[in-house]
């Protein structure tokens, strides 16, 4: 097995491309993540683009309904799987071994392997449009729409296997967090002194895991159908089309909370650094974000209260609904008492954040009326519920984000981001968001159905519309202003320090950027605010605040070696897909391409495997702290 | 690093005496201001809407109206949470915004008996709601007995039109078929039946009732009534493909008087004129139109199961709206075309696709008067057809 091993020599670029394609560090990956998921926010955000543009006037025939359908299915699928999702898990590579006190996650080579699939899968989903056959049945795709008698295209073949390969990264990936999480946290972190945040990733990571399986069957039959003819959901051979549903909502609605809870998380350390206190009812934020990720899988009929299920299902799902916004209620008050009596500094991550809870506020309390099934049926399926889940994933999940993008981007690149452009970005967001999204209450109620590509005038419905359209341009502008913010800090952005908020948490004892292995000498927890307890007892003793600690000489700290296997395999996982997205009538081409694949996949898990995690005569742990390390 | 106010601070422990940079509380508060006033705006709005067809506020049956109570009641416990929470939060903003030279603030870990009382409070809040939605869901899932016997209708969704189905119209078994709108007596529970024979669709007439799913392989249950006589707008409410904005309906309320004259005269010979006459002979013969629709009566059950079949085997052949009281109608194409006339008529066989895009008529008819497809029918031929259609009543 050597030989195998041996065919690829270890790679030991450490700059260039090269170097980001083998690297196993978190950090990179992190940032590999981010900068991903941040350019497909901007397609997500220009196919919304055509949406509004269509339903700013009455009768408008700018795209015709084949149009309209991708492109709604698109922004929704790219949004959650291709921007939320993979920014989330940015976040969670960057901040969570920091946090933890952690030199890189438990399985480097899993890692790059997680980010390079889910890249190929994204490219593969959307190469749909390279070809123009674009998915176009909903980012939720109802079965039996989704069969090959009424979608005959290959668009759903996309939309399936492309989720398929992004499904097996997002696994891989959690999976590695959990492991991370349970196993590397520093000496005297106990669970109960973890960061909120790395707590709503270990509950993410364990919700994804668990739900990832559910949606792969559902989609592993839908593939089967359209490809190989089987009949799960073909009605015309006595398939269940409500089978889908199931599966779906099964998996879709914790994969809801999968989108929230890092974006709670994050909130939840960015609010007690401006607040200058700690977390209040650190417990009980806890716990809500348990008894949600517990919840959440009790509540994925509320998706489903029109199939027709009966009023028993329907009484235990409205209850069950109603009562998870509890938890969801007393983690907003958690978070309002953190604010109260502190000392509140509203920089650019603590607008974002508070912009969380005024926003999140609105959507739940929209939730909660069409939890209640009676009051959903007029709302199901209508720009009421557009609203809503605006408000929860725009305002909740997307504003958290680029709190956490303000708030890390100096632990990143030891640059603040403009204070002047964030709040201009963030009023923009804000303002905008409101613009775009809060007419849609009233357009729903008024009787607007979702996913319609055209409406008559004389509905009452051309104001709202108008309205909403008018506060995308506000929104948009809001993101170009951020993307102007970003490139301009890289270059000219404020030095930042170690420490520029003075915040609690271990990743902000050490230096930015921070070096390779993170910390040369693994730190001793003390409690739940660690890095407030050192500063403040180094304050009461009249000494100043311990700065970062000394980089350590290359060589000294041993580290994972970079690696070509983990993009070997990713290329033959994606390739499999690859292959079975060529034409139904080709079975001569597509599958032996497809077992290809399989081939080179096969080649890289052996490779893996027989390649030791460090290259036996590298100690790498100084590389990426070039620039200063001659302390 | 002493240029970074915030470096400093977090040297002295948050007793510095910089007030933090580039920020001024008079921004925050000015877009709030305009915010709650654009949302003011949006509240005098709905309250003097244009006339609004498919309106969940206006609502004229029991169904509608329960539905309604239910949301007016969750409106008004949204409002006073959204103003308290918010009120609270934009409080903290301004109250509690650093200041220069604030020290450290107490640190505060939590305080059990405020977080049980806000766990609790919601709680009963939330089981009080429930308990009254469910009392509703078991309320409204079937007409009360009180309410007299109900007229059944069969509704099966197409793609992109709906078929309506009354097995006993009249009381003594006379069994209707039409299409796109559905004529009901007023004050009468009307108990639908719901069926797909191609995709998922969603039947809903806001006025009247909440939406329920129109599913192929199940079978489904609902019940309006209307209060009113009057024209109640309906629509698909489930993405069903390509036009699902397309696919309409309306229900007509109309008198007892009005109801009966409509069922006695469904299915009688309709009075043709000599052109209406040759119009049959193009619709039965060169038009072979009869392929899809029925324009003699009730549809046929063996005839739609073979265009059922035909269409689901991907053949030239669709199931069509039956077309039997077609010049009693206000519109057509799913109450996409409105009103029903000759202009519209004309440009429908012209090409369909211009007035409805992408429907099947459009792709599968070949004898459209339309220069493409085996068979053309001339101007004259066309006129006739018009003539038969329109006397079709």
């Amino acid at each position: 097995m050597a030989t195998i091993t041996g065919v690829l020599a270890r790679p030991t670029a450490y700059s260039g491309v090269w170097s980001w394609l083998t690297t196993v560090d978190h950090k990179r990956i992190g940032v590999l993540y981010g900068s991903t998921a941040l350019l497909f926010l901007l397609v997500a955000g220009l196919e919304a683009g055509v949406l509004r543009a269509q339903l700013a006037r009455p009768d408008n025939t700018m795209v015709d309904g084949k149009t309209f359908n991708a492109m709604f299915t698109m922004h929704a699928t790219t949004m959650i799987f291709m921007a939320i999702m993979p920014m989330s898990v940015a976040f969670f590579n960057f901040v969570v071994p920091l946090a933890i006190g952690a030199r890189d996650v438990a399985f480097p080579r899993l890692n790059a392997f997680s980010y390079w699939v889910f890249l190929f899968g994204a490219l593969l989903m959307h190469a749909s449009f390279v070809v123009g056959q674009v998915p176009d049945a909903g980012w939720f795709s109802y079965a039996n729409l989704t069969s090959r008698a009424f979608s005959p295209n290959s668009g759903l073949d996309f939309w399936s296997v492309g989720l398929l390969v992004m499904g097996s990264s997002s696994v891989a990936g959690a999976l590695n967090f959990v492991v991370t999480i349970v196993n590397m946290r520093a000496p005297g972190m106990s669970l109960w002194r973890m960061p909120v945040f790395v707590w709503m990733t270990l509950l993410t990571s364990i919700l994804l895991v668990l739900a990832f399986p559910v949606i792969t069957v559902g989609l592993i039959e839908l593939t089967m159908d359209r490809n190989f003819g089987t009949n799960f959901f073909n009605t015309t051979a006595g398939g269940d089309p409500v089978l889908w549903q199931h599966l779906f909502w099964v998996f879709g609605h914790p994969e809801v909370y999968i989108l929230i809870l890092p974006a709670m998380g994050i909130v939840s350390e960015v609010l007690p650094t401006f607040s200058k206190k700690p977390l209040f009812g650190y417990p009980v934020v806890i716990f809500s974000g348990i008894v949600i990720a517990i919840m959440g899988w009790a509540v994925w009929s509320h998706h489903m209260f029109t199939v027709g299920l009966g009023p028993v299902a329907n009484s235990v799902f409205t209850i069950t609904t109603m009562l998870i916004a509890v938890p969801t209620g007393v983690k907003i008050f958690n978070w309002i008492g953190t604010m109260w009596g502190g000392s509140l500094e509203f920089k650019t991550p603590m607008l974002f954040a508070v912009g969380f809870i005024a926003l999140f506020i609105i959507g739940g309390l929209s939730g909660v009326s069409h939890a209640v099934s009676p009051s959903d049926f007029q709302q199901q399926d209508t720009y009421y519920i557009v609203a809503h889940i605006h408000y929860v994933l725009f305002g909740g999940s997307i504003f958290g984000v680029f709190a956490g993008i303000y708030y890390w981007f100096p632990k990143l690149t030891n640059r603040l981001l403009g204070e002047g452009l964030g709040k201009l970005h963030f009023w923009l967001m804000f303002i905008g968001m409101n613009i775009t999204f809060f007419p849609m209450h009233f357009a729903g109620l008024d009787g607007m159905p979702r996913r319609i590509y055209t409406y008559p005038a004389g509905y009452g419905w051309e104001i709202y519309n108008m309205i909403s359209s008018f506060g995308y341009l506000l929104l948009f502008i809001g993101f170009l202003v951020f993307a102007h913010n970003i490139f301009r800090s890289l270059k000219k952005g404020q030095e930042a320090g170690h420490d520029p908020w003075d915040a609690p948490t271990l990743e902000w004892s050490i230096a930015s950027p921070p070096p390779a292995y993170n910390f040369a000498e693994i730190p001793h927890v003390r409690g739940r605010d660690h890095y407030w307890i050192v500063k403040r007892e180094a304050q009461a003793a009249g000494q100043p605040a311990p700065g970062p600690e000394p980089l350590a000489a290359p060589g000294s700290v041993h580290m994972p070696s970079p690696s070509y296997w983990p993009l070997v395999t990713a290329v033959g996982v994606a390739w499999i897909g690859g292959g079975l997205m060529i034409h139904f009538d080709l079975p001569y081409i597509k599958f032996p391409i497809s077992f290809l694949g399989g081939l080179i996949a096969f080649i890289g898990v052996v490779g893996w495997s027989n390649e030791p995690t460090s290259a036996p005569d590298a100690h790498h742990g100084g590389h990426g702290a070039a620039q200063g390390a001659q302390h | 690093m002493g240029f970074l106010p915030f470096r400093s601070r977090s040297v002295k422990g948050g007793a510095a005496g910089i007030p933090p940079q580039g920020f001024r509380p008079r921004l925050r508060r000015r877009p709030s201001l305009a915010l709650l006033a654009a949302m003011a705006v949006l509240a005098l709005l709905v309250a003097c809407s244009p006339q609004s067809h498919m309106s969940t506020w206006e609502v004229f049956g029991p169904v509608a109206r329960d539905q309604l109570q239910l949301f007016n009641v969750l409106l008004w416990v949204m409002v006073v949470v959204f103003v308290l929470v918010e009120g609270i939060l934009l409080y903290a903003i301004i109250r509690f915004r650093r200041r220069p030279g604030q020290a450290l603030p107490h640190q505060t870990h939590g305080n059990t008996p405020l977080e049980i009382t806000w766990t609790i409070i919601p709680t009963i809040l939330i089981l009080g709601v429930g308990g009254w939605s469910v009392a509703t869901l078991f309320r409204l899932d079937k007409p009360p007995a009180s309410a007299g016997t109900p007229l059944e209708v069969t509704v099966t969704g197409h793609q992109w039109w709906w078929e309506f189905e009354y097995p006993n119209a009249d009381g003594a078994g006379k069994v209707i078929t039409t299409a796109n709108e559905l004529r009901v007596p007023v004050a009468r529970p009307i108990n639908i039946t719901l069926h797909s024979d191609d995709v998922i669709h969603s039947f809903w007439v806001p006025k009247l009732a909440g939406k329920m799913d129109v599913i192929p392989t199940r079978t489904n249950h609902m019940w309006f009534q209307a209060d009113a006589t009057g024209t109640y707008y309906g629509q698909c409410a489930e993405l069903c493909g390509v036009i699902h904005a397309l696919m309409k309906f309306r229900v007509q309320a109309l008198s007892q008087a009005d109801y009966d004259a409509w069922v006695a005269g469904y299915g009688q010979p309709p009075q043709l004129s000599a052109q209406a006459n040759q119009g049959r002979a193009v619709f039965q013969g060169a038009g072979t139109c009869t392929v899809c629709h029925t324009a003699t009566g009730p549809d046929n059950p063996a005839v739609v199961a073979g265009r059922v079949a035909g269409f689901n085997s991907g053949g030239a052949i669709a199931p069509g709206p039956n077309l039997t009281d077609l010049a009693t109608r206000s519109s057509f194409a799913a109450g996409t075309v409105d009103p029903l006339n000759r202009d519209n008529l004309a440009k429908w066989l012209h090409n369909p696709n211009d007035l409805k895009p992408g429907n099947h008529m459009a792709a599968r008819a070949k004898a459209l008067y339309q220069d493409r497809g085996s068979v053309k029918l001339s101007d004259a031929q066309v006129s006739d057809l018009i003539e038969y259609l329109l006397s079709l009543k």
